[in-house]
This record gives structure tokens, C-alpha cells and sequence, in this order.
């Protein structure tokens, strides 16, 4: 039997597994519902985020700490997502096999970005440090502040997404795109500038994303890819259909990782999650809180 | 003298494959109201369609308010063929400069943004008259739809066909056009309803923006519009002036009796 104390930390563990991996499906999801593709280099942008979190707080480098290396990797990954969008997916635009192509092309460029980081910053893997430290003593039980403060950041990031999608004028137009991108060339709205936007804003959160997983594991130039593979387990079970229905799905696989984790062991955690998402496709294959019709 | 407000010379167009319409030459002074009638699946809407730019043109020039709208190459040609960024990202003929000049084109049948509520649709269709000087005091749209206002925070994929298409037209006159094109407004409505549309298009008319109205109903194009283009197998087969269109069944028969010889 598992003693309450462990319990708990192997939930707020699950929690906080949950709310970085609904960082990166809501992602995912912002161009999926967007321009209609899927971006695989969603993972390489993860591991640019931690190297250039790490490149800015890191002692070893310019050490200007972790808050300004969160910045840093939020507007470098912003502006990086905009030029791979200019690059890798926008020639492809009027293309009829633009979703083949850019299966190709983010592919390559998830590549491309990966030995850019070898060649920078080398093989030897690296760590980032928490963003706090200490626990807080909540009479029952006690939690590390790191997670907390990591759950309070992604929900005020997603809260911040949220808002900006259903309150400002640009997020709403991103939205009208997402959803009749014909009617909303007919309202004079620029569609291409609304695809880099989304392509960068989807980047910027992965690389906040990014900084979470370099503070939880080694950072190696590869080490989007089991994140990545997760949020897809994430937007498949919750479906992709919009930007919020893959947060609760992404919760409950941090829960079933952290859990699966303790009990039935690491290595068997994947097969858990590939079996739990086998038998969600053969059930509802829309996805748990899926709707058919995709938008933002 | 100057440029009529929309101009077309030999606009040929069409879907990938298939050609639709050839040489179209159009020209619509300021002020007017015009109508397009024909049978259906002849090419009206495709024309609108590559008149707003949603869809390129084939080769000849839509020009508005004395500017080119589309770019030179045709398509197909060697220029255009050639690898350039540029060529390869940008369209022929870009539908946000055609609304942002101020031809707002309201489609056929248009389901708008499914997920979005009334308000949020109104609140984005400004943004094609921005930075543009328009005829101001023409976009009281609560006045004209008062029907809007109780469903203001419905999405609207649960408003009635009736009310997407107030939507729409109410979104099209808040971009402040210069030439509205609305596409079979009165598709599918109810009688009732289609009065009240009809009353409001009509408003719409005295406020003074000129439009190209397609419809299937003569007798409300020919109370309304001041010329009446004739639309078969993708061209312009006749314009009659308002006091020589007659009745639907000649209307027919002349359309018709034009395909078979
Ligand atoms: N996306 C498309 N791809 C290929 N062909 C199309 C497409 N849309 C329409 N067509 C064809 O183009 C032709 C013209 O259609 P269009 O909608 O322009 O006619 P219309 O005159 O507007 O008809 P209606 O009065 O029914 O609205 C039709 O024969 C139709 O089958
Ligand atoms: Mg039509």
C-alpha cells in the first residue's frame, strides 16, 4: 500500500507532467486548427527552448537566471516559428498536397533544427534549474513549490491564450480563419500574416514548454521527441478538434505516466499510454472531448 | 473623366480543371445597381468569386476604381511559372486587397465562422475598412437587422439560415463597401423572411451603395436594379435596361432559345 505521502507526490508529480504536456498539445493544436497541418518539429522547437533558456540563465553562459531565460525562450521560439513557417510550410500553401508536403518539410525541419543545436551547443547534455525551491507545508500534506509555480504558469499562459483568442480583435480573426478560411479572405482579413502568427505563437509555447522539461530531465538536442510523442497520445485522446479539448486529456495522461510510472515501472509507461489510447480510438475515435469540426 | 467604379476585360476563369467563363467584359459606372440572372450552375457565383479574388483569375484584368486588382502574368506563363518565392506564395489576385479597396463580395450561401458568436463576427468585419476613407453614417446594421440584436451572443451555427445570411450582409456593410455583391441572398427562405430581406436589401440600396445582386426572383431584381445582366454558359449573353425585362416565362425562353441555336 502506498503511504498518503507518496501519494501526493506522485500526483502533484502527474500534475505537473499534465500541465506541460497541455503547454505543448494546445501547440500542436493552435496550428493544427489553424493552417490544417500537422508541425513534427513541434518537438525540436522544445529543445531550442531549453537551449535557449539554458544559453540566457544559465551560470555557465550569459546567467542572467531563469525568468529572463522563460522570456528569452518565449520570443526566441516566437520569432523561430515565424521564419519556419516562412520557410518550410508557406510554399507549400496552395498546394492540393500540402499536408503531405509538410509532413516532409517540418520533418526536415525538425532535423535541420536538432543538428543546429549539436553544432552550437554540442552533444554534452545539459540541465536547467528548478524554478524554485523549497516545499510549502499545507497542513495535510506538503508540495514542491517548483510545480506549483509550474502549474500557475502554464494556466495563466493558457488562461492568457484563451483570452487572447476570444477577446482581441487578432486572436478572434485567427479564429475566423481556423474555422471558413475562404469567408474570411471575403472580410479583407490577411490570411498568411494569421498562419505565421499562429505557427509563432505555437512555437513560443513550446519553447516554454521547453524550459520545463530542461529543468525536469538532461537536455540533449533530441529531447522533444518523448514529449512530443506524448502530446500526440494527448491530442489523439482529447481530440485536436480545438485548442482546449486536449488540456484535460493532457492532465489525465500526466496523471496515468506518474502513476504508471510508480507502480507498473518506466519502461512499460508508453505501453500503458499506446494501450489506454487504443482502446479511447476504439471507443470514440473523435476523442474523449472531441467534436469533428476542427477550429481554434 | 474618371474610372468607372468596376471594370472587367476578358476575364476568363474557372476551377482547376474546367473552364467556367470566357471573356467577360463588364463595366459598372458609380451609383449603379445592377443584377445578374441565369440558370443555375452557369458561373455567376465562379465570376464573383474571381471578381473578389478568392479565386484567380485565368487571364484578363479586373480593375477597380481605376486600379488593377490582379497582377499581369497569366496563368501558366513562363514568368509565372518560374521559381521565385514571391510567385510561388502570392496569388494572382489577393482577395483581403480587393475587400480592403472596398468590394465586399457577401457569398452564396455562406456559413461564416460556425464556432463564433454574432458579436465576435461584427467585431472583426470592420477590419476591412480600416484605413480606408469610407462614406461614413451607411452601417446602423442594428437598425437594419433588428432581428441581430436579441441573437447577439448566439454562435452561429445556431442561427437559421435566414439569420447567417442577415449576418453576412450586416458583416459586409460594416467593412463600408463601395460595391456589395451579394450572391443569391434569398436562397432558401421562407417567405416571410425573404420579404424582410428583400425590404432590407432595399434599404440597404437607399443608403446609396451601389451593388451587383444575383437572384433567381425577377420580379424583386427588376424593382430593385437599374440593368440586368443575362448569364448563360459562362458569359454575358444580354443586358437589358430596367424597362425591357419582361416577365420570367419570355425571360426563360430567351435564355433558352439562345442555348439551343
Ligand atoms: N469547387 C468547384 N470545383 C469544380 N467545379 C465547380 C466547383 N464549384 C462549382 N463548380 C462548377 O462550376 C459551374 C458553375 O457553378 P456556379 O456556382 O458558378 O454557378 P451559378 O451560376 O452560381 O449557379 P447557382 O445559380 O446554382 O448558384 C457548375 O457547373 C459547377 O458544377
Ligand atoms: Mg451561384
Amino acid at each position: 500500500m502506498m503511504s498518503f505521502d507518496t501519494f501526493v507526490a506522485v500526483a502533484s508529480g502527474g500534475l505537473a507532467l499534465g500541465a506541460i504536456y497541455a503547454l505543448m498539445a494546445a501547440g500542436l493544436a493552435a496550428v493544427w486548427t489553424t493552417l490544417g497541418i500537422f508541425n513534427f518539429a513541434h518537438g525540436a522547437f522544445i529543445a531550442l527552448g531549453a537551449y535557449i533558456g539554458w544559453q540566457i540563465a544559465d551560470a555557465e553562459a550569459a546567467g542572467l537566471g531563469l525568468a529572463a531565460g522563460v522570456v528569452g525562450a518565449f520570443v526566441g521560439l516566437f520569432v523561430i516559428g515565424i521564419l519556419f513557417h516562412l520557410a518550410l510550410v508557406r510554399p507549400f500553401e496552395r498546394r492540393p498536397d500540402i499536408v503531405t508536403a509538410c509532413v516532409i518539410t517540418t520533418l526536415a525541419g525538425a532535423a535541420i533544427c536538432e543538428s543546429a543545436i549539436n553544432l552550437i551547443w554540442g552533444p554534452r547534455s545539459k540541465q536547467l534549474g528548478q524554478l524554485a525551491r523549497g516545499e510549502v507545508d499545507l497542513g495535510v500534506f506538503r508540495l514542491p513549490v517548483s510545480d506549483l509555480v509550474l502549474i500557475a504558469v502554464v494556466g495563466a499562459t493558457l488562461g492568457t491564450l484563451g483570452w487572447f483568442l476570444s477577446r482581441t480583435r487578432t486572436g478572434r480573426a485567427m479564429r475566423a480563419v481556423s474555422q471558413n478560411r475562404e469567408a474570411a479572405e471575403l472580410m479583407g482579413l490577411d490570411v498568411p500574416r494569421l498562419y505565421a502568427l499562429a505557427f509563432g505563437l505555437s512555437a513560443a509555447i513550446a519553447g516554454l514548454a521547453g524550459i520545463f522539461v530542461g529543468g525536469l530531465r538532461f537536455m540533449t538536442p533530441t529531447m522533444g521527441t518523448d514529449p512530443l510523442m506524448k502530446a500526440l497520445i494527448v491530442v489523439i485522446l482529447g481530440g485536436i478538434a480545438r485548442f482546449t479539448s486536449p488540456i484535460y486529456a493532457a492532465i489525465l495522461v500526466g496523471f496515468v505516466e506518474s502513476f504508471s510510472n510508480y507502480y507498473v515501472g518506466l519502461y512499460w509507461t508508453p505501453a500503458v499510454l499506446f494501450a489506454m489510447m487504443i482502446v479511447v480510438l476504439f471507443l470514440k475515435p473523435s476523442g474523449l472531448f472531441g467534436h469533428h469540426q476542427r477550429t481554434l | 473623366m474618371t474610372a468607372p467604379l468596376l471594370e472587367l476585360r476578358g476575364l476568363t476563369g474557372g476551377y482547376a480543371q474546367t473552364q467556367i467563363f470566357q471573356g467577360v467584359d463588364l463595366v459598372i459606372e458609380h451609383g449603379a445597381t445592377v443584377g445578374f440572372f441565369g440558370p443555375n450552375g452557369h458561373g455567376k457565383t465562379t465570376l464573383m468569386k474571381t471578381i473578389s479574388g478568392v479565386l484567380e483569375p485565368w487571364s484578363g484584368d479586373v480593375i477597380f476604381e481605376g486600379r488593377r486588382m490582379n497582377r499581369a502574368a497569366a496563368r501558366g506563363s513562363r514568368r509565372f511559372r518560374n521559381f521565385n518565392y514571391d510567385a510561388v506564395t502570392r496569388r494572382r489576385m489577393d482577395p483581403k486587397d480587393v475587400a480592403r479597396a472596398g468590394l465586399i463580395h457577401v457569398a452564396q450561401g455562406n456559413l461564416l465562422f460556425p464556432e463564433m458568436t454574432v458579436t465576435e463576427v461584427l467585431s472583426i468585419a470592420t477590419l476591412a475598412a480600416a484605413g480606408r476613407s469610407a462614406p461614413a453614417g451607411r452601417t446602423d446594421v442594428a437598425a437594419l437587422f433588428p432581428r441581430l440584436a436579441e441573437r447577439r451572443h448566439h454562435k452561429i451555427r445556431y442561427l437559421s439560415g435566414g439569420e447567417r445570411q442577415m449576418v453576412s450582409i450586416a458583416a459586409g456593410l460594416l467593412a463600408e463597401p463601395k460595391l456589395l455583391i451579394l450572391d443569391e441572398p434569398t436562397l432558401g427562405l421562407s417567405p416571410k423572411l425573404r420579404l424582410e430581406l428583400c425590404q432590407s436589401i432595399r434599404q440597404i440600396k437607399d443608403m446609396g451603395v451601389p451593388l451587383i445582386v444575383i437572384d433567381q426572383d425577377l420580379a424583386f431584381l427588376s424593382a430593385l436594379i437599374e440593368r440586368l445582366y443575362l448569364f448563360d454558359h459562362g458569359r454575358i449573353a444580354r443586358v437589358l435596361a430596367k424597362d425591357q425585362i419582361p416577365g420570367h416565362d419570355a425571360l426563360m425562353s430567351m435564355l433558352f432559345g439562345e442555348a439551343i441555336e
